[in-house]
């Protein structure tokens, strides 16, 4: 026998047995088409599997597959029929084997990293507040990452022991980029890309990985992630820094809390201050915020006269480290996936 | 900075509660780290940001305490009498480099009678150094006296031995390349032609505004003594110390903008506290040379800015106390506005702005409100996040970890597999991590470090994604950053091309994805495949072949790919439409088709596909492929399918299923030559 014809009359078989078992509307009906379909003696499937014997030799292994599917789709119509005309009432046998304390069948399920998880977070609750994130390159030229940002030329941050700058295409030179490339030291580089292009109102935050020379340690690493929100508006002041950032500290921590601010100096804010939230007790850091100054915004285009903002930074891996009880910073660029396992 | 209690009570009378006063320090800009007990003083650390250097003395921390207290603050005014002969008669004095020290002066005491500083001085010297430096002990009376005077007004002093200064003059130039210099801490520097050095007539005597030389030092045995006062370029200066790694309280305060009239004051201050406390005689004058190219400016602080800026109003007459308490002089006034010309100490104020934080620290931030009425804005979200979101719950869904790898590798990674760029990778001036400079232009080879580090601590079940970046050069500017899907598994080919699928399914792309062979060096050369996606490049996907396995020294097998989200993002449906289904029940029917190896799956299935009416194929699924040469001849395989058929109108009987299945093999027949079997 062909097989096409063989795998044809196994077809034909399934839905002809579904079709009759589908109608049995009694016991007796049930029974009468289970023994007309899989009747241990003249029931059709054994007639097919009889077939079987005639399929070409090398036709066999496909024929006794599709077989063995074709039995499973016929019984388990029986039994759904089966369970259907009896009801519940049908499942009286037990099963004086069958121990319910044995595992499930278990699903391996991945985890997202708690660094994404924290960025997440942080991104759901500053949207809450208005604020929509914008992504922008890491690698940066000097008037995004120190020039537009008021950092002079002399200012410590530029210095080369703080930043990675990139080096020349020849690479043995060791000499600086002419253009002065290098991974961004901050995020508040895509906030000036972004302020060039749009005009105020701007209700923003910018996040992703940084880069500083530090040595890797149990608080340091030299690659972390930053978020930073920039509010740009007719009327913006320091009470509504200082009211956004509590919003965001009692979002994040679900519970009321107050915010103090401490004087601190960044180029790009005047005034600038350090945040710290009250929490169990203590003041702890949140992270640096202020007014954006005025040179910041002239050299974007923005009239400061016209315009005022606040922008703020939080360093994401000492907030997830604080949330989770994580003591090595190390352990996120690591990846041991029992760590991910862990969130 | 270590401030001594004691010494601060000099100008500013501490009635206060101590920890009272080092919170309100704290909430005013010098943050307080801690206070440690030395015998009958108590040194109080504070953080002091790098734009207050005049904090960097006990002057600048005691103002800044009777502005807060609103207390009366006094400090010394030094006049030392001068009686000795014109300093300049016989001594000469020469600025080669005035980039690197604008102004240089020097004054000359004869006579003096080398000792111990009076106690009450080392008593405050030892609260401020000895608590970080254990083994502190003063060295004489002429050294303890210019140390003092640099903790009590942060313009830092040198005292050279007049005798051991060779052809009695003073040059201040760039070093020699290569130039060696003893420093008093007696380590030799190798000095380069960035560096300033203060040279006698014929050697270096002092590294500018580091350290001072060892054989020029003040010792028991002198008797004239140079005093310097100096103003050096900050940046040199950082880049001198970091270079030679010598720092001392005086490269940490050249470093800043110093006081340019603390020059002055500071080298009056030390001469009158010398000839008090070791005689001698001070010549007559100053050597002086180069000049202040800075003075302050008056500005303008309008009245109304305070509200503007800070959110609360503030009384005209308090702006004015804080302001002027801190040293600025009113020059001009109106109804709306204070004019003030800064204080030569203060740099940092320049502008309203700079105005308005000392406002605003001094009055108490405490005062601003934090439960302001924000406007209401509405917030967008990217399609990019929307599609990284669903990416991120699809692969975790399907058992893989989101990992996230360090940027920067090293650049031997960058030669093993580098599909998206043929471009050197960029690199950076210095490494980031250990042998770590070049900046990844794949996240494969960081993966594969991941699956190392993992086999080393015995994790079964290594199965990892990371959503990054890859740095692809360009011919000129910034490179192209490309967002990129890096995955790895411990399964093979299929599996992870299975993965890549699941993908394109939940973000519901239904473009065509197509493979193309590739050659990568990394990845074996049949179970690898380049990807399309819409006709685009999209990505690769292999498994790593042996020599790759072994150069990331993992034993066990291991598969990657990498795909470009930015087309996952266009393509994806984000809004996906409904469309009105079938109410009738679906056929299948299954094809056992022999076919040369030569044909595809792709096209074996484009075949099925052309071959009939859409509307009625739903689905097509590969079962197997079987192969029998000793029947079917060399280069001939089997291949199994099924197809779903189902019409929207009404059931598909079985002869119009029989038909349909009919006109597939004649399509496979014409076109690939394929038969199907039996």
């Amino acid at each position: 026998m062909a097989l096409q014809e063989f795998l044809d009359q196994l077809d034909q078989l399934v839905s002809e047995a579904e079709t009759n078992f589908g109608a049995a509307e009694s016991t007796d009906a049930l029974e009468e088409a289970r023994i007309e379909f899989l009747g241990a003696k003249n029931g059709k499937l054994k007639a097919v599997q009889k077939l079987m014997g005639t399929v070409e030799k090398q036709d066999k292994p496909v024929a006794g597959k599709t077989f063995n599917e074709t039995k499973g789709r016929i019984e388990s119509a029986f039994e759904v029929a089966h369970a259907r005309i009896q009801g519940d009432g049908s499942d009286t046998e037990r099963d004086s084997q069958f121990d319910p304390s044995l595992p499930g069948a278990g699903f391996k399920i991945g985890r997202v990293h708690p660094i994404t998880q924290t960025i997440e977070e942080l991104k759901d609750i500053m949207g809450r507040l208005g604020f929509s994130t914008v992504d922008g390159p890491e690698i940066e030229d000097d008037w995004h990452n120190f020039v537009a940002l008021n950092i002079p030329d002399d200012h410590p941050a530029r210095d080369p022991l703080e930043n990675f700058y990139l080096a020349t295409a020849e690479a043995n030179s060791g000499e600086k980029n002419p253009v002065d490339l290098l991974l961004r030291s901050q995020t508040s580089t895509v906030q000036i890309r972004v302020m060039e292009k749009t005009k105020p109102p701007i209700r923003i935050i910018s996040l992703g990985r940084v880069y500083r020379p530090d040595t890797a340690d149990a608080t340091h690493y030299p690659m972390f992630h930053q978020i930073e929100g920039l509010m740009i508006d007719t009327n913006v002041t320091m009470a509504d820094l200082k009211s956004v950032l509590r919003l965001f500290a009692t979002s994040y921590l679900g519970d009321d809390v107050t915010i103090r601010f401490r004087p601190s100096f960044f180029p790009f804010t005047e005034p600038s201050v350090e945040a710290d939230y009250y929490w169990n007790g203590q003041w702890i850091e949140f992270g640096g915020a202020g007014m954006v100054d005025p040179n910041v915004l002239t050299a974007v285009g923005y009239d400061p006269e016209e315009v005022t903002g606040f922008a703020f930074g939080l360093g994401v891996e000492r907030l997830c480290m604080r949330r989770h009880g994580i003591t090595d910073i190390r352990e996120f660029y690591k990846n041991d996936v029992r760590f991910l396992a862990q969130f | 900075m270590l401030v001594s209690w004691n010494w601060l009570k000099q100008y500013v009378a501490l009635d206060m509660d101590r920890e009272e006063l080092e919170n309100r320090l704290a909430m005013s800009g010098l943050n307080h780290e801690g206070t440690e007990t030395v015998f009958d003083d108590l040194a109080i650390d504070l953080e002091v940001t790098s734009n207050r250097p005049d904090c960097l003395g006990h002057i600048g921390v005691a103002r800044e305490i009777a502005v807060l207290y609103n207390l009366p603050f006094s400090i010394p005014t030094p006049a030392p009498q001068a009686t000795g002969p014109d300093v300049n008669a016989g001594f000469g004095l020469t600025i080669e480099s005035p980039e690197l020290c604008p102004r240089y002066t020097g004054r000359i005491i004869r006579g003096v009678t080398i000792g111990e500083s009076p106690a009450w001085m080392q008593e405050q010297l030892r609260t401020v150094f000895a608590p970080v430096n254990k083994d502190w002990k003063p060295v004489n009376n002429v050294v303890d006296i210019t140390n003092y005077v640099l903790m009590e007004c942060g313009q830092p002093l040198h005292a050279f031995d007049l005798a051991k200064l060779q052809g009695q003059q003073i040059i201040v130039r760039a070093a020699h390349d290569g130039e060696e210099f003893e420093a008093i801490d007696h380590h030799t520097y190798k000095l380069t032609p960035d560096m300033c050095v203060i040279a006698d007539a014929n050697r270096p005597v002092a590294i500018a505004g580091v350290m001072g030389g060892a054989d020029s030092e003040v010792s028991d045995s002198t008797v004239d003594v140079l005093i310097e006062s100096a103003a050096f370029s900050s940046m040199a200066t950082r880049a001198t110390s970091r270079a030679l790694n010598l720092h001392s309280p005086a490269s940490y305060r050249f470093e800043r903008a110093l006081d340019p009239e603390g020059i002055e004051w500071a080298a009056n201050r030390a001469c009158e506290l010398i000839l008090e406390h070791c005689g001698g005689t001070l010549d007559e004058g100053w050597l002086d040379a180069g000049a202040t190219t800075w003075s302050p400016e008056p500005v303008v602080m309008r009245l109304s800015q305070v509200e503007r800026i800070l959110g609360i109003s503030i009384d005209r007459e308090e702006v004015k106390r804080i302001l002027l308490a801190l040293g600025n002089t009113e020059t001009a006034s109106d109804d709306a506005s204070l004019t003030v010309t800064p204080p030569t100490w203060r740099r940092d104020l320049a502008r309203e702005a700079d105005l308005l934080e000392e406002i605003a620290r001094i009055y108490g931030y405490e005062k601003i409100p934090e439960d302001v009425g924000v406007p209401m804005a509405a917030s967008f979200k990217s399609d990019w996040d929307r599609v990284a979101a669903k990416l991120r719950t699809t692969m975790t869904a399907i058992g893989f970890d989101e990992s996230l790898t360090a940027s920067v590798v090293p650049n031997e990674w960058t030669q093993v597999y580098s599909p998206w760029s043929e471009k050197a990778p960029l690199r950076t001036a210095s490494p980031m991590l250990k042998g770590a400079d070049a900046l990844r232009t794949s996240l494969v080879p960081s993966l594969l470090e991941v699956r190392r580090i993992n086999q080393s601590l015995a994790n079964p079940n290594v199965e990892l994604f990371e959503t990054a970046k890859v740095y692809l050069p360009q011919d000129e500017g910034l490179p192209q950053e490309q967002w990129t899907l890096g995955i790895t598994s411990g399964q093979g080919f299929s599996h992870l091309k299975g993965v890549i699928e699941t993908v394109l399914q939940a973000l519901k792309i239904d473009g065509q994805l197509e493979v193309d062979s590739t050659s990568q060096d990394l990845l074996h050369a049949d179970y690898s495949a380049s990807l399309k996606l819409n006709g685009e490049h999209f990505g690769f996907l292999g498994e790593v072949n042996t020599a790759g396995l072994k150069s990331f020294s993992l034993r066990n097998p291991a598969t990657v790919a990498e795909i470009r989200m930015d087309l996952l993002v266009q393509h994806a449906t984000l809004i996906p439409q409904h469309s009105q289904l079938s109410n009738f029940p679906a056929t299948t029917r299954d094809l056992n088709i022999v076919l040369a190896e030569t044909v595809r799956w792709d096209a074996l299935a484009a075949t099925v596909r052309n071959a009939v009416d859409a509307s009625l194929l739903e689905d097509i699924t590969y079962q197997e492929t079987y192969r029998d040469p000793e029947r079917d001849g060399a280069d001939v395989k089997r291949v199994l399918f099924t197809v779903k058929l189902r019409r929207t109108d009404q059931t598909m009987t079985s002869e119009e299923a029989d038909a349909v299945r009919g006109q597939i093999v004649a399509a496979i027949e014409a076109e690939l030559g394929g038969k199907l079997l039996g």
